[in-house]
C-alpha cells in the first residue's frame, strides 16, 4: 500500500517548477478556450494531445487535466458577460450571471463564479482522491436498471426546474427526445428519422446542435436587439467599489457552493451525465430550496454559485469512474484514456497497482491546478473580461466565426454548417417564444443513454417489473422520481391556484 | 497599375497551381492527412489509430489528424469516405467486418467495391467473453450447458455481425437467449463485469483484463486461438462452421491514384515495423501486428464477404441487392 513517504514525494514532484509551468500552461489555455464560445473542451483536448506527445507521461496528463479544469472555470466569464456559455455546461451560469452583470455588477458576478469554481473544483478533487479506491467496488454493481432510473430522475428534475408554462416545457422536452432518437436503433440497427443522410446515422451531432441553439441563436437574438437598440450597453468591468465582492456577500453564497459541489460531485461520479446535467441540477436545487425562488434568473449570486460550483465539481468527480474502473464517463475522460495509452499507461484500477506513484502525483497536480485556476482567474479577471469592451458588432461577428470554425475543426464539414444554422434558427424561435431550451437540450442529451439503459433493462428482466424489488438503488430512484413528480405537480397547482385567487381578489 | 496587379495575381496563382500540381505528382503527401476512426474516442481502435497516426506522420512528413466518426459499427465513416474525392488525403482505419458484413446486413450507401484496401496491419482478436465467478465457470462448454438449462441466459451484443453469429450458435445448440444491445466495448464491459449480463461479444476490450483475469474468454472468434487467452477454443474447434476472423485495414476511396496508394502502403508497412506501433498493439491491446498487402487484403475481404453471404442465407436474411 502507499506509504506516507510516497504521497509526500508525489507532492514534491507536483510542486517542481517545471510541473507548475506545464500545469499553468494548461490552465491558461483552458481558461482562454473556456472564455471563447464555440471552442469547447473536447476540441481543445483533442488538439492538445499531439502537443503532449513530447512531454513526460505525468506532464502530459497534468497538462490535459489543467486544460480541462481551466475550461470549466473560464466558461463562466463569457456566460456572465456575453450571455453565451463558453462551454455548454455553463448555460446555467448565464441564467443569473448575465442579468447580474447587466445590472452593473459584472465584477461581483465574475468573482462569485470564480470562487465557486475553485471551491467546487478543489473539494471535488479531494473527494476524488478519497473515494476513488473504494468507489470501484460499489459502482461495479451499477447496472442498466440503476442507470435508467438515475437518468429518468435527472430528466424529471431538470424538466421540473425549467419553470414557465408547463405545456411549453413538455413541448420543448418532447422535441429534445425526438431529436435524441434520430439515428440507428440500438437493437435492430434500423435507421430512424435519418431521411437517407448517412451523417444522421450516428444521431444529430451534439456540437452543432449545442452551438446552434445556444451560441449562434443567441448571437441572432443579440443582433436583433442591437439593430433595434444601437446604443445597447456593453457590460464592462468598472472600478466602482460597490462592484467588488465583499466577504459578507461571499459568505452568503458559501452554503449554496457547498451544496452544489455535492450535487456536482455526485453527478460527475455517475458516468455519462456530464457537467451540464450537474450544473442544471444544482441550479434547480438552489432555486427550489431558496427562500426567494423568484429572484433566480434575475441576477441572484446564489444562482451563479450553484451552477459554477457544480459545473467545476463534475470535472474531477468524472475521473472517479475513469480511475476507479477505467471507464470514461465523459468525452474529455475518453480523450484522456487515449492520452494515457499513448504514454503507455493502462488507466483504471490497474493503475493503482502498477503505477501508484503516477496516480498520486497526478492527484497532487490536480490540487495545484485548482490553486493556479484561482490565481489565473483572479489576476486575469480584467484581461479575460476585456472581450466585452470590444463593440458588439465585432464580438458578434467574431463569435459567429468561432462557432463555425469550431464546427469545422471538429470535422463535421458542410453538413455541420447546415445543421448549426438550422438549429440557430430553431433556437432563435425557442428563445423568442420563450420555450425552455434547457429542457430541450437536456432531453436531447439524455435520451440516447436513457433509451439504451431502459431497453437493456426491459430485455434483461424479460419485461417483469418485479425485478426492481431486487435492485434497491434503482427502486429508490424510481420512488424518488414519483414522489418528486407528485410534489412538484401539487406545489405548482397550489401556486397557480393562489395566483388565481390573488388575481380575483385584486379585481 | 490595376492591370499590372491583376496580371501579377493571375501569373502568381497560375504558378502556385502549377507548382502544387507538379509537387503532388512527385511527392504525395503535400498537405496534412486525416485518419478517420469509425469508432468513439478511447476504444481500442481509437487508441491504436492515434499511435499509428503519429508513426505515419514521421513516415509521410505531414501531420496526420485523427478524427472520430462513430456510428453503425464503423459504417458511418465508410459511407462518408465513399463520397470523398481528395485522393488519399482522407483514409479510414477500421475493421474488415464493417466492410464485408455491413453492406450485407444493412442498407448501406457503400459496397465492398467502392474502396481500395491499402493494407491490413493487425489481426483481430474478437471473442465471446464473460466475467469472474460465474455459475457456469469460464469454459464455452460450461456456458452452453448452463444456457440450455436456463432459458433467458443473457448475451451482450455490439454489432449486427456478432448478433447473427450468436443467433446461429443459439439455433445450432438449441438455446433461448436474451440478446441485450450495448454501445461499444465501453458499454459492454460494465454489464459483463457487474454480472448483469452472463456473456457477451468483445472486439478487444477483454485484452485490458488479461492480467487481472476479470474478463475470461470463452471462445475465440479469430482464425487461431487468442494470443493472450490460449485456453479458449476457436469457433471452428467448438464445432461451428463459421469464418469470423477479422483484421484492421486502411481504406481509401476507389478513385485514389496508384501512386498515392503505394506511398501510403509503404508508410504502413514501415509502421508495422515501428516499435511504438508494435508496443501499443501487441502489449497494450494484445493483437498481433501483421502486414497484409493490398492484393491479399482485397482477396481476403472478398472471401469473407462471400462467407457472410452464405451465413446470412442460412439464417434466412439475404438482402436482394443484386
Amino acid at each position: 500500500m502507499i506509504g506516507f513517504d510516497a504521497i509526500l514525494a508525489s507532492f514534491a514532484a507536483a510542486l517542481h517548477y517545471e510541473s507548475i509551468v506545464i500545469i499553468l500552461g494548461g490552465v491558461l489555455l483552458g481558461y482562454v478556450v473556456g472564455v471563447i464560445p464555440g471552442l469547447n473542451r473536447a476540441v481543445a483536448i483533442a488538439i492538445a494531445i499531439p502537443l503532449t506527445f513530447y512531454m513526460s507521461p505525468y506532464a502530459a496528463i497534468a497538462f490535459l487535466i489543467g486544460l480541462s479544469k481551466g475550461t470549466a472555470a473560464g466558461s463562466a466569464v463569457s456566460a456572465i458577460l456575453l450571455n453565451t456559455p463558453g462551454e455548454p455546461s455553463s448555460a446555467a451560469t448565464c441564467l443569473d450571471g448575465y442579468p447580474m452583470a447587466r445590472d452593473g455588477k459584472p465584477r461581483k458576478a465574475l468573482k462569485v463564479g470564480l470562487l465557486a469554481s475553485v471551491i467546487g473544483d478543489l473539494l471535488a478533487t479531494l473527494l476524488l482522491i478519497v473515494v476513488v479506491i473504494p468507489f470501484a467496488s460499489v459502482a461495479l454493481k451499477f447496472g442498466p436498471y440503476e442507470l435508467a432510473a438515475i437518468l429518468i430522475f435527472a430528466l424529471v428534475f431538470i424538466a421540473a426546474m425549467a419553470g414557465g408554462s408547463f405545456l411549453k416545457g413538455l413541448a420543448a422536452g418532447g422535441m429534445g427526445i425526438i431529436l435524441g432518437t434520430v439515428g440507428l436503433d440500438p437493437e435492430t440497427g434500423a435507421a430512424r428519422l435519418t431521411f437517407g443522410y448517412a451523417e444522421l446515422m450516428e444521431g444529430v451531432p451534439i456540437l452543432p446542435l449545442v452551438i446552434g441553439t445556444l451560441a449562434l441563436a443567441e448571437m441572432f437574438v443579440q443582433l436583433d436587439e442591437y439593430r433595434r437598440n444601437k446604443g445597447a450597453s456593453v457590460i464592462k468591468l468598472s472600478h466602482d467599489k460597490a462592484d467588488d465582492l465583499s466577504y459578507q456577500e461571499f459568505k452568503g453564497t458559501l452554503p449554496t457552493i457547498l451544496k452544489s459541489t455535492g450535487v456536482g460531485a455526485f453527478v460527475g461520479a455517475l458516468p455519462g451525465l456530464g457537467p451540464s446535467v450537474g450544473a442544471f441540477m444544482a441550479y434547480g436545487l438552489a432555486k427550489r430550496s431558496a427562500k426567494d425562488p423568484d429572484s433566480f434568473g434575475k441576477g441572484n449570486p446564489n444562482g451563479i454559485a450553484a451552477a459554477e460550483a457544480s459545473d467545476n465539481a463534475v470535472i474531477p468527480a468524472s475521473y472517479i469512474p475513469l480511475f476507479g474502473l477505467g471507464i470514461p464517463g465523459s468525452v474529455s475522460a475518453a480523450l484522456l484514456v487515449g492520452a494515457f495509452m499513448i504514454h503507455g499507461i493502462q488507466v483504471g484500477p490497474l493503475m493503482l497497482r502498477d503505477h501508484p506513484e503516477m496516480l498520486f502525483t497526478l492527484f497532487s497536480g490536480m490540487i495545484v491546478a485548482s490553486l493556479l485556476m484561482l490565481a489565473v482567474g483572479w489576476y486575469g479577471l480584467r484581461i479575460f473580461a476585456r472581450v466585452t469592451s470590444v463593440p458588439p458588432h465585432i464580438v458578434i461577428a467574431v463569435v459567429i466565426f468561432l462557432c463555425l470554425a469550431g464546427i469545422q475543426v471538429q470535422g463535421y464539414g458542410t453538413f455541420g454548417l447546415i445543421t448549426v444554422f438550422v438549429f440557430a434558427i430553431f433556437g432563435y424561435f425557442l428563445k423568442k417564444f420563450d420555450y425552455s431550451f434547457v429542457t430541450f437540450l437536456v432531453a436531447f442529451i439524455v435520451t440516447p443513454m436513457l433509451e439504451m439503459n431502459l431497453r437493456q433493462s426491459v430485455i434483461l428482466s424479460g419485461g417483469e417489473i418485479g425485478i426492481l424489488l431486487e435492485r434497491p438503488i434503482a427502486l429508490a430512484f424510481v420512488i424518488l422520481t414519483v414522489v418528486m413528480v407528485l410534489h412538484l405537480g401539487w406545489s405548482s397547482y397550489r401556486r397557480r391556484m393562489q395566483a388565481r385567487f390573488k388575481a380575483r381578489a385584486g379585481r | 497599375m490595376k492591370m499590372k496587379l491583376l496580371t501579377t495575381a493571375i501569373l502568381s496563382s497560375a504558378m502556385a497551381f502549377g507548382m502544387a500540381g507538379a509537387a503532388q505528382a512527385d511527392e504525395f503527401p503535400t498537405k496534412p492527412l486525416t485518419l478517420v476512426v469509425g469508432f468513439g474516442a478511447g476504444g481500442s481502435t481509437d487508441i491504436q489509430a492515434r499511435v499509428l497516426a503519429n508513426v505515419l506522420e514521421e513516415e509521410l512528413g505531414q501531420p496526420v489528424n485523427v478524427v472520430n466518426q462513430p456510428g453503425a459499427g464503423g459504417g458511418v465513416a465508410l459511407a462518408r469516405l465513399a463520397n470523398n474525392t481528395d485522393e488519399g488525403y482522407t483514409f479510414v482505419f477500421g475493421t474488415s467486418m464493417t466492410i464485408t458484413f455491413g453492406p450485407l446486413s444493412t442498407e448501406t450507401t457503400y459496397q465492398l467495391d467502392d474502396f481500395r484496401y491499402v493494407a491490413g496491419v493487425t489481426l483481430g482478436q474478437s471473442a465471446m467473453v464473460t466475467g469472474e465467478d460465474r455459475e457456469f465457470g469460464d469454459t464455452w462448454e460450461g456456458l452452453i450447458e448452463y444456457a440450455r438449462e436456463n432459458p433467458g441466459t443473457s448475451y451482450a451484443t455490439q454489432t449486427a455481425l456478432d448478433r447473427m453469429i450468436i443467433e446461429y450458435i443459439a439455433r445450432q445448440e438449441g438455446l433461448e437467449l436474451r440478446i441485450v444491445p450495448t454501445a461499444g466495448g465501453a458499454g459492454m464491459a460494465p454489464l459483463i463485469l457487474s454480472g448483469d449480463v452472463d456473456f457477451g461479444y468483445s472486439g478487444g476490450t477483454h485484452s485490458g483484463y488479461a492480467d487481472s483475469g476479470e474478463m475470461p474468454v470463452l471462445l475465440s472468434l479469430a482464425e487461431d486461438r487468442l494470443v493472450a487467452f490460449p485456453d479458449a477454443p476457436t469457433v471452428q474447434e467448438a464445432g461451428y462452421d463459421l469464418d469470423t476472423s477479422d483484421f484492421r485495414v486502411v481504406v481509401v476511396p476507389k478513385n485514389t491514384p496508384d501512386a498515392h496508394v503505394e506511398r501510403l502502403a509503404e508508410a504502413l508497412e514501415a509502421a508495422t515495423q515501428d516499435e511504438r506501433f508494435i508496443e501499443i498493439t501487441e502489449e497494450r491491446i494484445l493483437m498481433p501486428v501483421h502486414f497484409i498487402g493490398e492484393e491479399e487484403a482485397t482477396e481476403m475481404l472478398h472471401a469473407q464477404s462471400e462467407s457472410y453471404r452464405q451465413l446470412l442465407k442460412a439464417m434466412g436474411g439475404v438482402p436482394d441487392d443484386e
